[in-house]
């Protein structure tokens, strides 16, 4: 799969996007062109490059669940109030993430995608940042479509 | 009840545990995951005859889910129950553990093994591998930190294990919110008749030894 990172106005989007959405941390990940494999491919405001080598789990933690599902997900307060186990959550773990809202991205109306900002503090995410990930998704999933 | 009844009664639990643990596993793969892949065949042979794109892109998706249930399956059932434990042994259990453990969590771990790896009894095995597991779990929720090192030294008549992490580390008297979970873990070992040390600095890490006895099993 082409780096979607070197594609133009992916890195634009998702660097607007933490500073509109006053976040610390964005990241972007895709289902791999073959297989059923999910890994981030972008990030911006991390502290580390875990996020390169992990792969995301069907069903499971944030990314996991938003590809399964479908639908958004808020945390507002990791490790409180989560389904499941802290280690279900390793983008959390790994970027000492406190809060995040994440959606989906869809490409032939399947969740292949998700968008990820998020806080290391809690933090609840008001409306209008929803709707600013919302619309950032989606120009995404434009400028994506190509290359999924 | 003296302390080597106890012993017994906690050996019984955890062997009886790791009994259902193993069945549960088995079945996931032999079973469910078995039926899946029958299910992804077939689906792939009626995509294959369709020649309407719509329902052809249809069916692409759900052999797509199909195979992302199929690799969850097999993900749980080896999160449950390694089979490289039962069929392979220790070491090479341990090396697709931390594979599984470097793309879970983005931790890179330096796997390094000295000596010639020696038949332990099954029940010695899982006890090592549930206290590697439990140490590895650690670093990633506690530790803050992207490479580890785990070191296996094979010698006659004893296996020794050395997992060290280069994280934050913690004091004494944070000991308490782990120490569930560490007193498990020696506790384990000292049901195999080894031991289990947990040395740990501020700023310089953790690191964990754990010894086996080799022979008289």
């Amino acid at each position: 799969m082409t780096e979607l990172r070197e594609l133009p106005g992916v890195m634009e989007v998702c660097d607007n996007l933490k500073t509109t959405a006053g976040c610390e941390f964005v990241g972007l990940a895709i289902q791999n062109e073959t297989g059923p494999d999910v890994r981030w491919h972008y990030a911006t405001g991390n502290l580390n490059d875990k996020y390169k080598r992990i792969t995301v789990r069907f069903g499971k933690g944030i990314a996991g669940k938003i590809i399964s599902s479908g639908s958004t997900m808020m945390i507002t307060d990791f490790p409180h109030q989560i389904n499941g186990k802290i280690t279900d959550y390793p983008i959390m773990l790994a970027e000492k993430l406190v809060s995040s809202y994440a959606v989906p991205l869809f490409f032939h109306d399947v969740p292949k995608g998700v968008l990820l900002v998020g806080k290391r503090e809690p933090y609840v995410f008001s409306e209008e940042v929803q709707q600013k990930v919302n619309d950032s998704a989606l120009i995404l999933e434009q400028l994506l479509k190509e290359h999924i | 009840m003296d302390v080597k009844s106890k012993q017994q009664i906690s050996s019984y639990i955890i062997a009886s545990q790791e009994e259902e643990i193993k069945r549960i596993a088995l079945d996931l793969h032999e079973g469910v995951g078995q039926n899946l892949y029958s299910i992804l065949t077939g689906l792939q042979v009626v995509e294959s005859g369709t020649k309407e794109p719509e329902m052809k892109n249809y069916l692409h998706e759900m052999t797509l889910l199909i195979e992302k249930t199929i690799q969850e399956i097999r993900l749980l059932s080896v999160e449950l129950h390694p089979p490289a434990l039962t069929t392979l042994g220790l070491l090479p259990a341990m090396k697709s553990y931390c594979k599984l453990y470097t793309s879970t969590f983005g931790i890179l771990v330096d796997f390094k093994s000295t000596g010639e790896e020696k038949p332990i009894p099954e029940r010695n095995r899982i006890a090592v591998f549930r206290v590697c597991q439990e140490a590895f779990m650690n670093i990633a929720k506690y530790a803050d930190t992207s490479n580890v090192k785990i070191n296996f030294v094979w010698k006659e008549d004893e296996l020794t294990i050395s997992i060290r992490d280069y994280g934050k580390g913690f004091q004494p008297e944070d000991f308490e919110q782990h120490s569930l979970g560490l007193e498990a873990m020696k506790e384990r070992m000292l049901l195999t008749g080894g031991r289990c040390t947990i040395s740990s600095k501020i700023g310089e890490g953790t690191q964990i030894k754990l010894s086996l006895p080799l022979m008289g099993d």
